[in-house]
C-alpha cells in the first residue's frame, strides 16, 4: 500500500512501522503503557505453566477469572453480573469490541457513534456491514456528546448507541446526568448500548465515570468491555472480557467460539492475579498518568496549543490547525524530521484532519523531550507556509 | 417493557445454525474427555523458562500483527519441511488457534470470490466460521468409503461448475483420513488448470506417520494454497491457542488488517512459547507418533473384537467410529466423544487417542 493512500488502521500502522527503524524515536502515539507488567502477574502465569495448569478453558473463559471479572466489575462499575452466564473473556478489548459490534449489528444496522472515536469501531462495523452515524463533538466544550444530538441522529434504523468513556481518542468522560439522559434515550427508542469502559480508572480532576449498565434499566440492554492491558500494562497478554446480559452474552459465546476458540490459558490465570492481587502497581500507574498529564498540558499552554480538556484516558487530542496542513501530513512531519509518533486525528475520524492524539505513556523525560521535538517540527512547518 | 430490538438480535441468532453449529473443545477437559482432536501433554521445562524468561524481560506489550519475527521464520521452516512447501516468513501470520486461522482465511480470502466449496463433512468451526457473516457456500459431496473426504471428481465438479475457492482437510479433522499422494497431485492439477485457490487445514498432518501429501508442495502453490493449523501440535500449549495461516503473498494484508482488528496481536507469552516449542518439536512428534501408534493399534483392536465399524484413518490421533448409538453409553461410564453430527456425518462418533481410549472400547463390551 502507498504511503498516500494509507487511511484510517492503515496509516497507524504505517506510522507505527516507520517508528521501528529509528533508535531515538518517542512514541507518543500508541496507546501502549511504558511500565511492564507488575511482577506478581508474571510470576501467577510462571507458578501456571509450573503447575501444568495449561489446560482445558471453555470458550468463555475460566470459573476462575469470570467470578473475578464479575466481582471487579460489581466493585469498580456497579454492574452485578452472574460469572456462569454474564461474562465472556475475550482476546484484549480489541477482540471485546469485535464481537459487541458483531453480536447487535446486522447488515444495514446503524450505529450512534459520537465522533471522534477509536478507528476499530468503523473497521468492526464495516465487517458487520452496519452504518455508522456520526454525532460530531467539539473541543470547544471538550468533546461532550450532547444527548439531544445523539436523539437527534436516531433513525428506524438504528440499533445501538456507542458510549465510550473516558473517549479515545478525544479523553472527554460522558457526565453521570448526560449518561442517564443517553440511557433514557435508549430506553425510550429501544435501543441496545455498546459500552466500552476500558480507561474507567483514568479519571481525572473531579470528572466521574459511570457505567450505563450500573444505571436502572441499563444492564439488560448494555454490552460493557473492559481490557487488562491499560490498567495493569499488559497489552501484550491479550485478555480482555464483556459482561452484558445473559440472553445476548449466549451470542457473544457463539460468536467468540466462531472466531478464535477461545483465550490463551496462561493469560487468564494473570488476569486472575491482576483482578484478585494487589492492587497498588495500579494506583501506582494512576498516579503516573496524572502527574505525566499535567506536564503534557502545560507543555502545550506553554506552546499556546488548544486542545479539549483531557478528563480521563491515557492522552490529549490537539488542535493543529494553525499548522494548515492535515493531521496526517504533520504526523508524517513530526515522525520523519524530529522522531516522534504522534497519531494524527485522521485516523480516527474524517473531520478531525486538525488533530493530534497525544499519549502520556513515556517517561516524564522523554515526554519533555517529545515536546520540544514536536514544537521543532510544527514551527518549521509553519514557517514552511 | 420488552425490547423489541433485543428480541430481533435473539431471534435472528436462534436462526443461525451455522454459527450455534457446537464446536469440540480444543483440548479435553481431562483424559477421559475424548471429544478434542489435540493431545493432553504437558509443558516441557525449557517452554515453561523461555516464556517466564521473555515475560520477566518485559514482552508484555503489543507485538507485530502477524507475529513475532522469530517465530513466522519458524513456522515457515516447518510447515515447508512437512509439506515440501515454499513459504517465507512474510507468508506467515501468527492467530491465536486454529479456530481463528479459520476464521480468518474462510471471511477474508473468502470474500475476493463469489463463493467457497466446504466439505459436507468439516471440522464445525468452518461453519461456524461462515455463521458469523453469510458467505454462499457450495457443499461438497464427500465419499463415506474414503474417510469422509471429498472425492478428487467431487472436488472436480464443483470447479467445473465455478467454485474457485474450496475449503479442505487433509486429515480429516472427524475421521483422520488424508489423502494420498495420487489424491493430492489430481487435486493439484485441478487447481492449477482451472486457477483455483484452496485453504487448507493440514493441522492433525502432524500426526500421520511419515506425513502427509500437501496440496502446498504444488509447483503454484505460492499463488494458489492458503495452510492453515495448530503451531506445534503436542507440546502442551493446545489452550495456549496459537495457531498459524500460511498464505500467498497477496492475501497476507487483507488478512494481517482484520486480525489487527480484532486482536491487534496474539499474546506474546503464547509466542515465545511457541517458538522455544519450534526446536523441541521435531524430537518431541517422534516420540509422541510411536506411542499414538501403539495405542490406536490396541484400540482398533478392542474395536474389532467388538465388531465396532471402525473408519480407517491416517492420523494416530483421533479414531473415528461408525456407532453414534455407543456415544450415550460411553457418557454414561464417564467419557466424552465428539458426535460426528456437529461435523455433518451423524452416524459418526470421533474419540481422541490417549491411555484412557481403550478402557472406553472396553466398557462396550
Amino acid at each position: 500500500m502507498s504511503k498516500k493512500k494509507a487511511q484510517g488502521t492503515n496509516l497507524l500502522y504505517q506510522l507505527i512501522g516507520e517508528a521501528r527503524g529509528y533508535d531515538d524515536v518517542i512514541i507518543m502515539g500508541r496507546g501502549d503503557p511504558d511500565f511492564d507488567t507488575p511482577p506478581h502477574i508474571v510470576a501467577a502465569a510462571k507458578e501456571a505453566m509450573i503447575k501444568n495448569h495449561a489446560d482445558y478453558t471453555p470458550p468463555e473463559g475460566l470459573l476462575a477469572l469470570r467470578e473475578a471479572i464479575a466481582e471487579r466489575v460489581k466493585r469498580v462499575n456497579d454492574i452485578d453480573v452472574d460469572p456462569a452466564s454474564e461474562v465472556v473473556v475475550t482476546n484484549g478489548g480489541q477482540e471485546a469490541l469485535f464481537l459487541m459490534v458483531l453480536a447487535v449489528i446486522a447488515p444495514g444496522d446503524e450505529l450512534i457513534v459520537p465522533e471522534p472515536n477509536y478507528n476499530t469501531y468503523a473497521d468492526s462495523l464495516a465487517f458487520a456491514g452496519g452504518r455508522k452515524v456520526e454525532v460530531q463533538t467539539y473541543a470547544e466544550s471538550d468533546f461532550r456528546a450532547d444527548p439531544a444530538e445523539v436523539r437527534a441522529a436516531i433513525s428506524d434504523r438504528t440499533r445501538a448507541l456507542l458510549l465510550v468513556s473516558p473517549n479515545n481518542p478525544a479523553a472527554s468522560v460522558i457526565s453521570p446526568a448526560d449518561m442517564r439522559e443517553m440511557l433514557d434515550i435508549a430506553i425510550e427508542r429501544d435501543l441496545m448500548v455498546i459500552a466500552d469502559d476500558i480507561y474507567d480508572l483514568f479519571v481525572y480532576d473531579d470528572y466521574e465515570h459511570v457505567s450505563p449498565a450500573s444505571l436502572p434499566g441499563g444492564k439488560e440492554r448494555t454490552l460493557t468491555l473492559n481490557a487488562l492491558s491499560k490498567a495493569y500494562s499488559m497489552t501484550g497478554w491479550r485478555l480482555g472480557w464483556i459482561v452484558g446480559p445473559a440472553d445476548i452474552m449466549a451470542r457473544v459465546k457463539e460468536l467468540k467460539a466462531a472466531i478464535s476458540g477461545g483465550t490463551s490459558v496462561i493469560s487468564q490465570h494473570a488476569g486472575i492475579a491482576a483482578l484478585t492481587g494487589p492492587q497498588d502497581a495500579v494506583e501506582m500507574m494512576a498516579e503516573a498518568y496524572r502527574r505525566r498529564r499535567r506536564l503534557v498540558l502545560d507543555a502545550l499552554d506553554a506552546m499556546g496549543m488548544k486542545y479539549g480538556l483531557p478528563q480521563g484516558g491515557q492522552f490529549v487530542f490537539a488542535d493543529i490547525g494553525f499548522t494548515g496542513m492535515d493531521s496526517g501530513e504533520v504526523a508524517q512531519r513530526i515522525l520523519s524530521e524530529q522522531h516522534v509518533l504522534a497519531y494524527p486525528g485522521s485516523a480516527f475520524s474524517k473531520d478531525r484532519k486538525d488533530y493530534l492524539r497525544m499519549t502520556f505513556l513515556q517517561p516524564e523525560d522523554q515526554l519533555i523531550e517529545g515536546l520540544e521535538r514536536m514544537k521543532v517540527a510544527m514551527a518549521k512547518i509553519v514557517a514552511e507556509r | 417493557m420488552a425490547s423489541q430490538i433485543k428480541a430481533e438480535i435473539l431471534t435472528d441468532h436462534a436462526a443461525n445454525a451455522a454459527l450455534n453449529t457446537p464446536l469440540p473443545p480444543a483440548i479435553g477437559r481431562n483424559a477421559k474427555d475424548l471429544s478434542a482432536d489435540g493431545l493432553l501433554s504437558p509443558l516441557d521445562e525449557r517452554i515453561i523458562a523461555a516464556a517466564s524468561e521473555a515475560l520477566e524481560a518485559g514482552q508484555t506489550h503489543y507485538v507485530d500483527v502477524p507475529g513475532i519475527a522469530p517465530l513466522r521464520e519458524a513456522i515457515a521452516e516447518s510447515v515447508n519441511a512437512a509439506s515440501g512447501a515454499t513459504y517465507a516468513a512474510g507468508n506467515i501470520i501468527v492467530t491465536a488457534g486454529a479456530q481463528e486461522s479459520r476464521f480468518l482465511t474462510i471471511q477474508k480470502i473468502g470474500e475476493t470470490f463469489d463463493n467457497i466449496a466446504v466439505p459436507a463433512v468439516a471440522h464445525p468451526g468452518a461453519q461456524k466460521a461462515l455463521g458469523v457473516r453469510a458467505r454462499q457456500v457450495v457443499s461438497l459431496p464427500v465419499d463415506a468409503t474414503r474417510g469422509y473426504l471429498p472425492a478428487v471428481d467431487a472436488i472436480a465438479k464443483a470447479v467445473d461448475a465455478g467454485a474457485r475457492l474450496l475449503y479442505l482437510e487433509s486429515p480429516s479433522r472427524l475421521t483422520g483420513a488424508a489423502y494420498s499422494s495420487e489424491e493430492i497431485a489430481a487435486i493439484g492439477q485441478i487447481l492449477r488448470e482451472s486457477g483455483a485457490s484452496a485453504i487448507c487445514d493440514q493441522g492433525l498432518g502432524v500426526w500421520v506417520d511419515g506425513g502427509v501429501a500437501s496440496l502446498a508442495a504444488m509447483e503454484d502453490a505460492p499463488a494458489q494454497i492458503t495452510t492453515i493449523g495448530e503451531a506445534y501440535p503436542g507440546m502442551g500449549l493446545a489452550s495456549w491457542f496459537i495457531g498459524y495461516i500460511a498464505a500467498p503473498e497477496e492475501h497476507i494484508p487483507a488478512m494481517q488488517s482484520q486480525k489487527q482488528i480484532m486482536a491487534i496481536c496474539t499474546s506474546t507469552a503464547a509466542q515465545f512459547a511457541a517458538l522455544e516449542a519450534s526446536g523441541l518439536f521435531a524430537e518431541a512428534q517422534a516420540s509422541k507418533i510411536a506411542q499414538l501408534k501403539r495405542l490406536k493399534r490396541e484400540i482398533l483392536a478392542s474395536a474389532a473384537s467388538l465388531n465396532l465399524d471402525a473408519i480407517a484413518g491416517d492420523a494416530l490421533n483421533l479414531v473415528a467410529l461408525r456407532a453414534a448409538d455407543v456415544a450415550d453409553k460411553l457418557r454414561g461410564v464417564g467419557f466424552d466423544v465428539a458426535d460426528g453430527g456437529a461435523f455433518g456425518a451423524p452416524a459418526v462418533i470421533r474419540l481422541n487417542v490417549n491411555a484412557a481410549t481403550a478402557d472406553a472400547i472396553k466398557a462396550l463390551s
